[in-house]
């Protein structure tokens, strides 16, 4: 038996129910026809009527304002995540899509503490470790999230750090842990995945600290390692004119698929990088065996529950058919 | 009974092919429903109508062992291994050990790779697809059935040539 046959049967083995499980509840995905009827219901309430004959009916049914409308997502979300520990899935492959809401919660709060106001209503239950711990004693949190809040406290007199650097401490810490949990879950899959987040992230960053013109030392400290374009060879590029460095960005294997121009766009630059992940998502759906099934339901469970909140939330704000249309265009689902 | 390579008698050596056959057939087919049965299992936790289409799936791999037991009962047949004081010369036994060997490991082989299969083609049903899901497990397991016939066609001539 060759290796890559050793490799597909325990990956048949590991992840065959999670798989199986996903086979039938991806059939349950939106489709084109349900994002349709959601933009023509004229009015939330018959959007409501639409959703209600979905999965998030139960979530929903209730739902009159764009909190209520949170509130359901989020417990829907939850329960998307919960089907990873259900479907018996290594604890590295749970952890990396929930980590991310935990330095979320560390980063509302510690901005929340620095602008002294109340941090209720500002942590979501979606994270590895409870509201109520994230919200508590400093002491009891878990080394990973405590280790930031000590770093950006304040000693006795000092005042508190600036937004930026809350959101630049917090954003290291969140893809050096995404890169590292990949990487503990032996998935080439969620690998690839981190590295595209990083790149991504990176890819951001640099165009836009280009376009503001942010000098090359200023930009070290926003750059993450872990990603396939190395973070040296970013900053070597970030040193040559504007078109060159985004003809140096686009050409490199990470960002195939995205072109120069695209890149250099005013105002798609995000677009077009959300779709590099989504790019990714269609082609990881369709590996037979192995965690790729999973991940990219998931992923498109997430993508559904943004396209669904955009729609209910736009409609309630007064939003017309065309702009929410354009809003789920952006959302490439 | 004459001694043939590292000391083993013809006899010894007829058992070992069958034991083999009978063995890796085995050994494939259980890896092979092991993998469908998790992926139908998955299935049918979400979906429970859908069991009657799944089983089919999860148990094809299951013929490959079956095939493998087959060679192993043909070679203790045709060489009459239960009729006691059996005189095979050891190149004779040699030869018997190789004719079962196209079965052992095809069927190893294959009954993995249906497994897979099957699990695929279980997307097909879970996606409630009017496509015969079935076929292509199916499809693997024509290669199973020519070694079985490639092994029963080279025990026979052994029979013919060697057997009175």
């Amino acid at each position: 038996m060759s290796v890559p046959l050793l490799k597909a049967v325990r990956d048949a083995q590991r992840y065959g129910f999670a798989v199986g499980k996903v086979r039938v509840l991806q059939t349950r995905i939106f489709g084109a026809g349900t994002y349709e009827r959601l933009l023509d219901a004229p009015t939330f309430s018959e959007q409501m009527r639409v959703v209600s004959d979905t999965i998030y009916g139960r979530y929903l049914e209730d739902a009159k304002s764009a909190d209520d409308v949170e509130d359901g997502l989020e417990r829907a979300l939850d329960d998307f995540y919960r089907f990873l520990d259900d479907a018996n899935l290594p604890d590295a492959v749970v952890r990396f899509f929930r980590v991310r809401y935990d330095y979320a919660n560390v980063r509302a709060i510690l901005k929340a503490r620095a602008l002294g106001v109340s941090t209720e209503g500002m942590v979501v239950g979606l994270g590895t470790v409870s509201t109520e711990v994230v919200t508590g004693p400093v002491a009891g949190l878990p080394p990973f999230l405590g280790d930031i809040v000590w770093a950006l406290t304040p000693v006795a007199g000092e005042s508190w750090v600036g937004a930026e650097a809350i959101d630049a401490t917090v954003e290291a810490a969140l893809f050096a842990d995404l890169v590292h949990t990949a990487h503990a879950s032996k998935s080439s899959t969620l690998r690839e995945l981190a590295a595209l987040t990083v790149d991504v992230a990176n890819a951001r960053s640099a165009v836009r600290a280009h376009r503001r013109g942010v000098p090359a030392g200023v930009l070290a400290g926003m750059l993450h390692g872990g990603g396939a374009i190395k973070v040296a060879d970013i900053e070597a590029a970030y040193e040559l004119p504007f078109d060159e460095f985004i003809e140096v960005l686009a050409a490199s294997r990470a960002l195939k698929g995205v072109t120069a121009d695209e890149l250099a766009a005013d105002g798609g630059l995000d677009v077009v990088l959300d779709n590099l992940v989504a790019r990714f998502v269609r082609r990881v759906r369709v590996v037979p065996f192995g965690p790729e099934p999973v991940i990219a339901y998931v992923m498109a469970r997430e993508a559904e529950v943004v396209a669904v909140r955009t729609l209910l939330i736009g409609r309630l704000a007064g939003l017309d058919r065309e702009a929410l249309r354009r809003r789920l265009r952006d959302l490439s689902v | 009974m004459k001694e043939f390579m590292w000391g083993l008698s013809g006899v010894d050596w007829a058992l070992m092919g069958a034991g083999s056959a009978a063995i890796l057939g085995g050994i494939g087919s259980a890896i092979g429903i092991t993998i469908a049965s998790a992926t139908v299992s998955g299935i049918l936790s979400e979906d429970g109508t859908k069991f009657g289409k799944l089983l089919p799936i999860a148990a094809m791999p299951g013929t490959q062992g079956i095939y493998g037991f087959i060679a192993a009962v043909l070679v203790i047949v045709f060489f009459n291994l239960l009729g006691g004081n059996v005189d095979i010369a050891g190149p004779v036994g040699f030869k018997i050990f190789l004719a079962c060997q196209p079965v052992a490991w095809l069927c190893l082989v294959s009954a993995i790779y249906q497994g897979m299969t099957g699990s695929s083609a279980a997307g097909i049903v879970a996606a409630d697809q009017p496509a015969p899901a079935l076929i292509f497990p199916a499809l693997v397991e024509t290669y199973a059935v020519l070694s079985l016939i490639v092994t029963i066609l080279m025990l026979l001539s052994l029979q013919t040539a060697y057997m009175k």
